[in-house]
């Protein structure tokens, strides 16, 4: 879906990560009617290891498939899907795992949506819900029956043991094609994410997630959640202990009203950017030089920094201007039009022989009209920003610049006590050099992104 | 001797349209072709008054039985005595009276007329290179002439039309077109609206006042109004309170669409307003806040926002699960 090269690839604004509800419309039904015969590329006679492996998946295939469950939402008035994922049984009584991106529509608008389940044999039925885990992007469903066929957990993975390289296969319906198995390999879980994410290297396509992936011996290793747009075959699973966790919960649970939903996402978010903001502050923070400034950035591994210039462009710009931008990898699904937790802290070191005080600041107005929240808004989601805007003295004057800072916040509708927060600040000491800092912080409580704020502000300062 | 007299026709905006010299002592006036005095007015009967003088030399009208009849400042008559300030309306001309002995107004002395054209031409001067200034110091880029001179060619046309509008009227109404005041006029307003609005951003950023900077356009609707208040005035100094209330009412219309349809922009973006426009740092007068006074105020909009979050937008479905 990206064409980016491999080798000149660059870290692009927008989150590359693609959640693999297979939604009818948009993008992703395109990729429905792809399903045209095989081209010409032979797939090779198999050597008689190859052969093996096959057998294996064979085996696992007859053995899991029917347990496997297809996930669709289906608009209510229309009783058409609008959107399918997949899911597993893991109970004789009916509870099966899925992503809680599958059913999203659903728990937030039960009265525009149904759940429905259809089995590989063809039955189908309607779904209740009653857990979610919007952290681990994770849902307990339930179906009505007895001594259905279901999957177990593999205790080695649930215990985090499973050793690197193992061979493992994702099971589900992609595009809504039928139900396949793919065939990959467990890398661990990914050292750079906040989230606990298990590496899967195969491919797993829209309409997969929520499906499981297994072990040879088909147990549950974990969930197919998500895939990288610009890379191959890298695609992410949640681990299975996460889901343990969750059924634990969820056994006993009656199916979640709207409000309940809303209560629980909005304790989840709140839970999660909690764990989230103090993981940032106990990683510490580095200190980065910028020209005659220095500021700082988060030593958290999970943090994604890339550097920008526009030295090289033609006509070549009369303000130079070296970015450095840290973004956090992965954010919180809640809904199509709602993703969350997401934290960037960009630094942005201006400076300019050519221009005069007044066009250097005409420059910099242009950063600083950006300072107000990112365009992605929504009346339904989220209320009008509010910002407010000062000179702010440093607390060190000996060693700090005075600042012009804006903070502009808004906050979700549907969920108290959780806000978008972006404060960008801009030097003000020099006529032709300035360092314009932005940190943006979704799905934040107000008092964590206070906290944040003033530790980024307060970070801000000449070069020792 | 015959005694001379002039019978004079107005228009309705009473400015004499022709002048008829009477030797008789009774004079008749209608649209028929019998008459000493022929009007072509369709609201004049075939033989609609008759102008007598009597023994004294005194001249009266008689109303010769019409339908619209002979009246005076709105009241008819049968029949009036006349002088010479005395206008009679028949139908919608306006007929007076003037006897040789009418007494005339001394002779003006022919005033030299100010010329307006230096003071418009240097502030027109002023205001072009104000504007380039302006654009320059907003350059990021690599100067262009283009950039420069588009803007200037825009402005002069429309300068020349809003200057040429207001000469016409003028032109109506005084007799003469005085297209060198209207220029000054509309100039030295510009003049002083730019340097308005540049000193507002200024002292915006100065005293870190964004709300200056953000009603600007209210400076701009005034300066707008009281340039159209100075080209009525001086299309003439009548019906002044009239004119004031007019350019009142076109600046009050003016601020209320623009504040609307900023709102409404607002509620469509969901952005909150801010500074447009950073100046080099040297012109902040203001004092710096200390940080815990700046997040102390950053955390009071927590407030605002949670008040505007109890104000779902209608149409949502959150009212049902509460």
């Amino acid at each position: 879906m990206t064409d980016r090269s491999l080798h000149s690839w660059r870290k692009p604004l927008g989150a590359l990560m693609l959640w693999l509800a297979c939604a009818v419309a948009g993008g992703v039904a395109s990729a429905q009617s792809l399903p045209q015969p095989a081209t010409a590329q032979s797939i090779g006679s198999p050597s008689s290891a190859s052969a093996e492996l096959s057998a294996t998946a064979e085996r696992i295939y007859a053995s899991t498939r029917p347990s496997l469950l297809q996930v669709r939402t289906l608009v209510e008035a229309a009783g058409r899907q609008s959107s399918v994922g997949s899911g597993f049984l893991v109970s004789a009584d009916g509870l099966a795992i899925t992503n809680y991106h599958v059913v999203s529509q659903y728990a937030l608008e039960p009265k525009t949506y149904r759940l429905e389940f259809a089995r590989p044999d063809g039955t189908h039925g309607a779904l209740s819900l009653l857990a979610i885990d919007i952290a681990d992007d994770l849902a307990v469903v339930r179906l009505e029956g007895a001594d259905l066929p279901h999957m177990d957990f593999d205790p080695v993975a649930v215990a985090g043991e499973l050793p690197r390289g193992e061979r493992i296969y994702a099971m589900g319906n992609p595009l809504d094609l039928g139900f396949t198995i793919v065939e990959g390999t467990y890398n661990g879980l990914v050292e750079r994410s906040y989230n606990e994410r298990v590496q899967f290297t195969g491919a797993i396509n829209p309409g997969m997630s929520g499906g499981p992936a297994v072990t040879d011996s088909g147990k549950v290793v974990g969930i197919n959640v998500a895939k990288r747009l610009d890379g191959e075959l890298v695609s992410f699973l949640v681990p299975g202990n996460k889901a343990v966790a969750l059924l634990e919960l969820a056994r006993k649970n009656a199916p979640l009203t709207l409000a309940q939903t809303r209560e629980v996402i909005d304790r989840q978010m709140l839970a999660w950017q909690s764990g989230f903001y103090k993981a940032i502050e106990g990683k510490g923070f580095r200190t980065t030089t910028f020209g005659p400034y220095q500021a700082p950035e988060s030593a958290a591994p999970w943090f994604d920094c890339w550097a920008r210039t526009n030295v090289e462009q033609t006509p070549k710009p009369r303000a130079q201007m070296d970015s450095s931008s840290c973004n956090s990898q992965g954010s919180l699904f809640i809904a199509e039009d709602l993703q969350s937790g997401h934290v960037e802290l960009t630094h942005t070191y201006v400076r300019s022989g050519e221009l005069n005080a007044f066009q250097f600041a005409a420059f910099l107005s242009r950063y600083y009209g950006l300072a107000s929240l990112a365009p992605s808004w929504s009346a339904k989601r989220m209320t009008q920003s509010e910002c407010h805007e000062d000179f702010v003295a440093p607390s060190d004057v000996a060693g700090a610049p005075v600042l012009r800072a804006v903070w502009c916040a808004r906050a979700y509708r549907d969920f108290a006590g959780v806000y978008d927060v972006a404060v960008t600040t801009v030097t003000q000491d020099r006529k032709n050099e300035a360092l314009v800092s932005r940190l943006t912080m979704q799905g934040v409580s107000y008092d964590d992104a206070l906290t944040l704020s003033k530790r980024v502000m307060g970070a801000i300062a000449w070069k020792k | 001797m015959e005694e001379v007299t002039w019978i004079e026709l107005l228009s309705r905006q009473r400015d004499v349209v022709s002048r008829h010299r009477a030797t008789t002592s009774t004079v008749t006036i209608g649209r028929a072709y019998d008459n000493d005095l022929v009007l072509d007015d369709p609201h004049v009967a075939a033989h609609h008054l008759r102008l007598c003088r009597d023994g004294d030399g005194a001249w009266f009208a008689e109303d010769l039985g019409s339908v619209n009849g002979i009246s005076v400042k709105g009241v008819r008559h049968e029949r009036v005595v006349l002088d010479g300030d005395i206008t009679l309306q028949v139908g919608q001309v306006g007929v007076r009276v003037r006897t040789a002995g009418y007494a005339v107004a001394a002779e003006a002395p022919l005033a030299r007329t100010q010329t307006y054209w230096p003071v418009a031409l240097i502030s027109l001067s002023l205001v072009f290179t104000l504007m380039l200034f302006q654009q320059w110091l907003g350059e990021t880029g690599e100067p262009k002439l283009i950039g420069y001179l588009t803007p200037l060619l825009l402005f002069a046309i429309l300068a020349a039309i809003w200057t040429s509008a207001w000469s016409v009227l003028s032109r109506i109404f005084t007799g003469s077109a005085r297209y060198g005041l209207h220029l000054s006029i509309f100039s030295i307003g510009l003049l002083l609206y730019t340097l308005c609005a540049q000193a507002s951003e200024v002292t915006a950023f100065a005293l870190s006042w964004t709300a200056l900077a953000t009603y600007t356009y209210v400076v701009g609707w005034f300066a707008f109004a009281a340039i159209c208040f100075a080209h009525l005035r001086a299309l003439g100094r009548v019906q002044i309170p009239l004119k004031v209330i007019c350019v009142i009412a076109l600046a009050a219309l003016g601020i209320t669409t623009e504040s609307l349809q900023q709102s409404d922009q607002r509620a469509t973006s969901g952005q909150s307003v801010t500074l447009r426009r950073l100046e080099p740092p040297v012109l902040r007068i203001a004092h710096a806040q200390a940080q815990t006074t700046f997040f102390t105020s950053a955390a009071n909009l927590r407030n605002t926002l949670d008040k505007a979050r109890e104000k779902a937008p209608s149409g949502n479905e959150s009212g049902n699960d509460e």
